[in-house]
């Protein structure tokens, strides 16, 4: 038998309460490609990159540094579902290993709770695992139900990728990971005019990221998909959620069904829609599935 | 008139993130790809927001309904700047300064209550509970919420 690769699951708030679906997603098709997912108690919000950074950037930074050590305790390596905590992980994953007085200042405060940051454990989102550690092959060989014909329109929202000398994901003009994901599962990836496009989610004037929001699905509904397929759980927020107010405001219909990577993962190695939450969106996929049943 | 803070630049040299930006040229390519740039009603634009750093417009940066609050977060400009300046860096800077004065959105600051006294950012309800036991998965464990109380500052309780 292969060696199972073990890492330490971070799905964040955002998830694993507002969209369990992803959770159990995540969880169900992991097993099958020899991930083997740790969990651990005592994990926090990241917290998160947006509000929080915004108001204290030293106190985000200890929260997030406090959900490091607890990773660090164990000895095993995170593993992100969430493009948010990817991005609070990481960057202080990265500051406090490039400022030394910045980890000292961190560290004072973690001693109040018997805690020590040392940086000795990474953070990988893990689409990243999938493709560097477990490999995309392993993707390929759990796949029963290719999912031919199914068009999908790429998401990648911007933390994943940027700032990229942080992330060490892809290229952030052209990156090419979520394609070869989808290509895996038999899929095929559609590029929109709007691709990269920011979902604008954390501008706090109402209306910019309206109309963003509203730009990119018709940049999308032009191209004839049958789904958006995406990694992170605020974006999808904006486009299922978010799609009923802006169809509403633009009086646009869109019927543009949202799908987080390992639903579709899911359905690929034979798993039921129920099984991986699809019944919780507000857009329902029905068209998609007849495609694929 | 516009006031001028002639000590903001000390300021923002000692705030996390706005380090660097007296390193800041004027070159625009922070702009191109600047989506607030380009959706923007009031022409928020990152070069223009480092300049005034430079200038010292304290006040109109960091008063009630600032334009800084027009930034997405989307990190094209920190990856576009060839001198490293990080304008998003230097507008969250800038946020912290006005989160201490509390001319933050209302918005910031509910949303940073939330998870100092749940430890997250959205509320449990029975129904999630319910969610998840449907979907196969356990119910959520207790948040350690007062480990977060006792980080928020560097005092003693
Ligand atoms: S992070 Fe803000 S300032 Fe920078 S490019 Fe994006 S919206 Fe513009
Ligand atoms: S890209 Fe950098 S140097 Fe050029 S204007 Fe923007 S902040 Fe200044």
């Amino acid at each position: 038998m292969s060696e199972e690769k073990k890492y330490v699951p971070f799905f964040g708030c955002m998830i694993s309460v507002k969209y369990p679906q992803f959770e159990a997603a995540v969880r169900k098709t992991m097993s099958k490609v020899g991930m083997t997912l740790v969990d651990l108690d005592g994990f926090t919000c990241c917290p998160d990159p947006i509000y929080f950074k915004s108001s204290d950037k030293l106190t985000w930074l200890t929260i997030a540094a406090r959900n490091l050590c607890i990773a660090e305790e164990a000895g095993l390596d995170i593993t992100t579902m969430c493009s948010g905590c990817t991005a609070t992980l990481s960057e202080t994953r990265y500051h406090l290993a490039h400022d030394e007085a910045l980890k000292k200042r961190v560290n004072q405060r973690l001693k109040k709770i018997g805690k020590e940051y040392k940086g000795t454990v990474s953070v990988r989102h893990i689409v990243t695992v999938l493709r560097d550690d477990i490999g995309i092959d392993k993707v390929v060989a759990s796949v029963v139900k290719p999912l031919n014909g199914l068009r999908v329109a790429v998401h990648y929202g911007c933390h994943l990728l940027k700032p990229s000398k942080i992330m060490q994901v892809d290229d952030p003009d052209r990156p090419t990971i979520l394609e070869r994901l989808l290509e895996a599962i038999g899929a095929e990836p559609v590029q929109h005019d709007a691709n990269l496009l920011c979902c604008g989610k954390a501008c706090m004037e109402p209306d910019m990221p309206a109309q963003m929001t509203f730009d990119i699905l018709t940049s999308i509904k032009r191209t004839d998909v049958d789904c958006m397929g995406l990694i992170c759980p605020t974006c999808f927020d904006a486009y299922d959620l978010g799609q009923i107010k802006i169809s509403r405001q633009f009086k646009t219909k869109f019927d543009i069904p949202i799908i987080y990577y390992f639903q579709l993962l899911g359905l690929a190695q034979g798993l039921s829609p129920e099984d991986v939450g699809l019944n919780m969106h507000k857009i329902m996929p029905e068209p998609l599935l007849a495609k694929v049943a | 008139m516009v006031e001028i803070s002639f000590d903001f630049k000390e300021k923002l040299d000692t705030t996390i993130g706005g380090e660097m930006h007296s390193y800041c040229f004027q070159c625009g390519a922070c702009v191109g790809d600047c989506p607030s740039a380009r959706y923007s009603k009031r022409g928020f634009n990152p070069r223009r927001i480092v300049l005034q750093t430079i200038v010292g417009m304290e006040e109109v940066l960091l008063e009630e309904g600032s334009i800084i609050w027009e930034c997405t977060n989307c990190y094209n400009c920190y990856e576009r700047c060839p001198q490293d300046v990080r304008p998003v860096e230097v507008i969250t800077a800038m946020k912290n300064m006005a989160a201490k004065r509390e001319t933050n959105p209302e918005d910031v600051r509910s949303m940073v209550k939330t998870v100092e006294t749940k430890g997250m950012t959205t509320v449990l309800t029975a129904l999630v509970d319910k969610r998840r036991v449907d979907l196969g998965l356990k119910t959520l464990k207790e948040i350690p919420v007062s480990d977060i109380q006792e980080l928020l500052t560097e005092k003693e309780r």
